[in-house]
């Protein structure tokens, strides 16, 4: 029964959102179609020469070192953050504080990270920094909150051990908790910095360098040839690293 | 056992020399200065802009207006119909392509027969998924706006084609993981490939589909804004409007308005996990 009312809800829903597109003048421009066609003609003859191909090359350097700095400052955040907000100092009396922290993680990771860098450009401009801030603290967000999950998650018998043993808060976080949980949050952590790299190329939108201000110049040029040979090259540097990071955590499981 | 830590350890190593080497060229190479960061001239646009947030010197703050509140709730409502649109579309794409997206079918071990196309589909499948995932939403919704009109749908398809790469990805592994048991009590009992599939595949990986489906949509909703941005529909449209006008006040309420929205997302999806388990 309850299974039914589901499935009903969410079929009103879709036809609910069909409903309200706004469906009086078309939804296609009037050369829509034509687009479409020198999009996809274009998908299969991507503009290459060695010009190209240095400055894809110049452009993605850009955007990994940006998505490299957030991310080192997101481990940092998230390990503090999420230590804070997870059993493992925090007990019983004090679980107020990790309640509060685990509101701040959830209001880091709520806004998108590119809204972050757009409050960023307007309050310290137009540096690099804007951007490398504006993703670390939506990835501190989630980092901390999934490193608190695991902490969260270790085995309680050999903490408890420790506990018993007299060893101090800070050496059974370290002793106990960390080692146990490790290698997922690393596993996790590998994972997030490929995001990161999709993430850091869509900075572009507030001005800052790197794949997808390439990709916005050669669109605005209607070069789409050009554009998806900068397409094609992101997505062989994510997959890369997605390959990377799934070797990593195929050997850690 | 030793060759196992030495790959992480030496992946670990590298990751950290990245660090290092991006933290160089950010300071280096970008020029970037720390003591700049605080300059007198920062903290007066910081100042300003937070200024400008809280509505401070304006008569009457967007957020105090009954016609900016009506209006950003009426946009609201559509962007939340937009990423309801979009995880729609991107679920019809993943479940018309995942049969052969999985590993398992293509090659026959799952069901009786196989097709002589069902490799390269399930190549070409694949490949697709790599290609629409590993592209952000944001460069696909500059490429779509060209071909649809400024509204909630380029931003949904946009948003659709995305996460078509990864529903898509996440459902073949399903699929792949499944227990292989009662799909082959049907076979024994004569079933037709399509029964098969229908009888045995579906009702065990449905559950887990949606599980996902429902994970990506709150995914989606915090996205919306910013497709809005460049596809021009809903709260992201408003939100870019007002930041060029330095519109401050306005921001802190479709700021508040999305939050809302990311909020009930969440609620909304931890009420379906407890509906459906």
């Amino acid at each position: 029964m309850k299974k039914l009312y589901l499935t009903i809800g969410i079929a009103f829903a879709v036809i609910l959102s069909i409903l309200s597109v706004d469906n009086s003048s078309g939804i296609m421009h009037s050369g829509g179609v034509v687009m479409l066609k020198s999009i996809a003609l274009s998908f299969l003859s991507p503009e290459i020469s060695v010009e190209i191909l240095k400055t894809a090359l110049d452009a993605t350097l850009t955007t990994v070192v940006y998505a490299f700095a957030g991310m080192s400052i997101s481990i940092v955040l998230g390990l503090v953050f999420g230590v804070i907000s997870s059993e493992a100092i925090f007990q019983s009396k004090l679980r107020p504080v990790s309640k509060l922290f685990r509101a701040i993680l959830g209001f880091m990771r709520a806004i998108h990270e590119l809204i972050w860098a757009w409050f960023f450009v307007a309050s310290i401009g137009l540096s690099p920094l804007s951007g490398v801030f504006a993703l670390a603290i939506p990835y501190g967000g989630t980092l901390g909150r999934i490193y608190s999950d695991m902490l969260d998650d270790v085995p309680k018998a050999p903490v408890s051990n420790l506990n018993s043993g007299g060893g101090s808060r800070l050496q059974v976080l370290f002793y106990g908790y960390l080692p146990s949980a490790s290698s997922s949050m690393i596993s996790y952590t590998m994972y997030r910095l490929e995001c990161a790299i999709r993430s850091s190329a869509i900075l572009s939108f507030v001005g800052l360098g790197g794949i997808g201000y390439q990709i916005q110049m050669a669109l605005h040029d209607l070069n789409f040839s050009r554009a998806w040979t900068y397409v094609f090259v992101l997505v062989l540097v994510v997959t890369a690293l997605d390959a990377w990071s799934n070797s990593i955590r195929k050997r850690l499981i | 056992m030793k060759r196992k830590f030495n790959f992480v350890n030496i992946s670990i190593l590298a990751v950290l020399l990245v660090f290092a080497y991006s933290w160089y060229y950010v300071v280096e190479v970008d020029g970037v200065s720390f003591s700049e960061l605080f300059s007198e001239k920062n903290l007066e646009h910081s100042r300003k802009f937070i200024d400008g947030l809280m509505g401070i010197g304006e008569e009457l703050p967007a957020f105090r207006d009954p016609e900016s509140i009506k209006n950003v709730a009426s946009l609201t409502y559509e962007t939340l119909m937009m990423s309801i649109l979009s995880i729609a579309i991107a679920s019809v794409g993943m479940l018309m392509t995942v049969v052969y997206g999985a590993r398992n079918i293509s090659d026959g071990t799952l069901l009786k027969q196989r097709h002589w196309y069902a490799k390269p589909l399930f190549f070409a499948i694949r490949l697709l998924y790599i290609v629409t995932r590993a592209v952000p939403e944001l460069i696909w919704a500059m490429i779509v706006v060209f071909i649809f009109k400024p509204g909630i749908i380029p931003g949904a398809i946009a948003l659709a084609v995305h996460n078509f790469g990864i529903v898509g990805k996440l459902c073949s592994e399903v699929i792949e993981n499944i227990e292989k048991g009662p799909v082959k009590s049907l076979y024994s009992s004569g079933a037709s490939n399509s029964q098969m599939l229908i009888y045995g595949v579906f009702p065990m990986v449905l559950p887990k589909f949606m599980t996902y489906i429902v994970y990506r949509w709150e995914v989606i909703i915090r996205s919306t804004l910013v497709v809005g941005f460049i596809g021009a529909g809903g709260l992201g449209r408003q939100f870019k409007l007002s930041m060029s006008y330095f519109n401050y006040s306005e921001i802190t309420l479709i700021m508040a308005a999305y939050l809302l929205l990311v909020f009930m997302a969440d609620m909304l999806s931890r009420l379906f996990r407890n509906l459906s388990s």
